[in-house]
């Protein structure tokens, strides 16, 4: 008992000795993976919407093709969409034109990053768009509606307050997901985290700092949730 | 020349030809009700009329001016079809308000839309928009829902739900206000309050076409009595006669099976 007590403090001596520079080091990786989840909003969320528009074509080959694509990015794993994302162009087109260092792998983590979103989003404004009933259209248009009055003014706070709920899940699952990107070696969070086991800033062998990188998306995704959680309450003086 | 006038109206959906030469027309001021059994045409009537559908065959007249005619091939702009349709207001059996507004704004949204169309909107915007939320102050009375106006629609039962519908309607002094069961989607002791609504808008000789399985209603306020089956009207007259003498045996099956 006694030794277990005393390895315990020296563990913790030796944590608040590495401490600072293992917390400026994850810092900075975080800041990565935070411009990645931004980005990734950025762009997922109106490319979501025209996906979302597409798969509800009337014109059918378009809707088709649309549904495919979405079937693919939904069904198959993000971490192969990233390599392939990243490695294709460099060893099959024999031209990266991500280019090299961290900002190619940025790029080409964005770029996989939106176009994965982009589909799960599209499902979810697909569903928003279909809950809001037909009456609301039909009443907009007996009133003398334009068709953009009746999109604005009176659907788009229905499809909202539907979809917030599942883009939470899914902007929370995001946030996790950028860990992802460690599989280019991205120098996000997870990254910075890791470096410490091989030899970093003067420290190796450990693994605490890998481990303590989950405190960063606990807080992370808990400000979200609290964030979402009131934008939910804010639109639930109507119920649809 | 009839005040409104339905001449030859058909519509089909698909191999279904849902009305099939409708006839129809009526004074102003005067009340109708349309019966007849489910399925018989009502509703696509009611849509045809008032532009959620478009007739295969036929044409709707206010006043003499066409509104609608099927056989016109000239493209109306957007605009000009929204006019035409502004000649009917429609109440649907589900309300179909707009969850996210309060009574009130319910009532303003499309006025005040369609006021920003007006020539000198920016001029007189003030007196535009204050003219419109007294209109609707004074329609909310006549339904008896002041105290609502700041409610949303949820926060009301169903009657009182019916009732904005018809204040809302009511706001775009539509020449022609049709209802499509009105008080099918309510609870029998909710059916009273909108019966009564409907009975006021009568004595104040607003045009009204009302689809309604209220036989006791229809026979009190209406001026003439429309049964529709089979997608055609198939007899029609002032109410007494229609329902102590029906002639066709469909009408005499379909009384039958209806309580007074
Ligand atoms: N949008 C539609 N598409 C296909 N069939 C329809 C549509 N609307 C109505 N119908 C059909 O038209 C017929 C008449 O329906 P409706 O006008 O609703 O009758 P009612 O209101 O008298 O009950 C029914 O057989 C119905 O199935
Ligand atoms: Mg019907």
């Amino acid at each position: 008992m006694a030794e277990f007590w005393s390895s315990l403090v020296a563990f913790f001596e030796r944590l608040s000795g590495q401490f600072p520079i293992v917390f400026q080091a994850l810092n900075s990786g975080f800041l990565q993976t935070l411009k990645l989840f931004a980005v990734t909003l950025l762009g997922a969320i109106p490319l979501g919407l025209i996906i979302a528009f597409g798969s509800m074509s009337r014109f059918a080959p378009l809707k088709g093709l649309t549904r495919f694509v979405v079937w693919i990015v939904r069904g198959s794993p993000l971490m192969i969409q990233l390599l392939i994302v990243y490695y294709f162009p460099g060893m099959v087109l024999k031209n990266n034109w991500w280019g090299s260092g961290e900002t190619g792998r940025f790029l080409a983590a964005s770029f996989a990053f939106i176009i994965n979103y982009a589909c799960y989003f599209s499902e979810i404004y697909r569903s928003g768009i279909q809950a809001v009933p037909v009456g609301q259209q039909e009443a907009g248009q007996v009133l003398g509606l334009t068709g953009g009055q009746i999109f604005f003014r009176v659907k788009l706070l229905q499809m909202i307050k539907h979809i917030v709920p599942p883009m939470t899940n899914e902007i929370i699952t995001l946030v996790k997901d950028t860990s992802l990107a460690r599989i280019i070696a991205l120098q996000e969070v997870i990254w910075a985290g890791q470096a410490f086991m091989k030899g970093r800033s003067g420290i190796s062998g450990e693994l605490w700092p890998l481990f303590f990188t989950a405190v960063y998306y606990l807080v992370f995704s808990g400000l979200l949730t609290v964030l979402f959680s009131r934008l939910e309450k804010k639109l639930s003086y109507f119920r649809t | 020349m009839a005040y409104f006038e339905v001449n030859g109206v058909s519509k089909s959906f698909g191999s279904n030809r849902v009305l099939r030469g409708v006839d129809f027309s009526m004074e102003k001021g005067e009340v109708v009700s349309i019966i007849g059994s489910s399925g018989s045409g009502k509703t696509t009537l009611l849509r045809c009329i008032t532009q959620l559908e478009q007739a295969d065959e036929g044409r709707i007249l206010v006043e003499g001016e066409p509104v609608f005619d099927a056989a016109e091939t000239k493209r109306l702009s957007k605009e000009e079809k929204r006019r035409r349709q502004l000649n009917f207001g429609l109440v649907f059996q589900q309300f179909n308000l707009f969850p996210q507004y309060s009574v009130l704004d319910n009532l303003m949204l499309a006025p005040r839309l369609r006021a920003k169309k007006e020539p000198d909107f920016s001029k007189r915007r003030e007196e535009l928009l204050a003219e419109i939320k007294e209109k609707a102050r004074a329609i909310l009375e006549q339904v008896g829902l002041t105290e609502k106006a700041k409610q949303y629609p949820c926060e009301l039962s169903g009657g009182q739900q019916q009732r904005v519908a018809i204040a809302r309607a009511l706001m775009l002094s539509p020449k022609i206000l049709c209802f499509d069961e009105p008080t099918s989607a309510l609870d029998p002791e909710l059916t009273g309050e909108v019966l009564q609504v409907l009975k006021n808008l009568a004595k104040e000789h607003i045009t009204m076409m009302i689809v309604t399985h209220e036989m006791k209603f229809a026979r009190e306020v209406s001026d003439k009595v429309v049964f529709m089956a089979d997608g055609v009207i198939a007899e029609e007259g002032d109410p007494e006669t229609l329902f102590q003498n029906p002639r066709s045996p469909r009408l005499k099956a379909f009384l039958a099976n209806t309580t007074l």
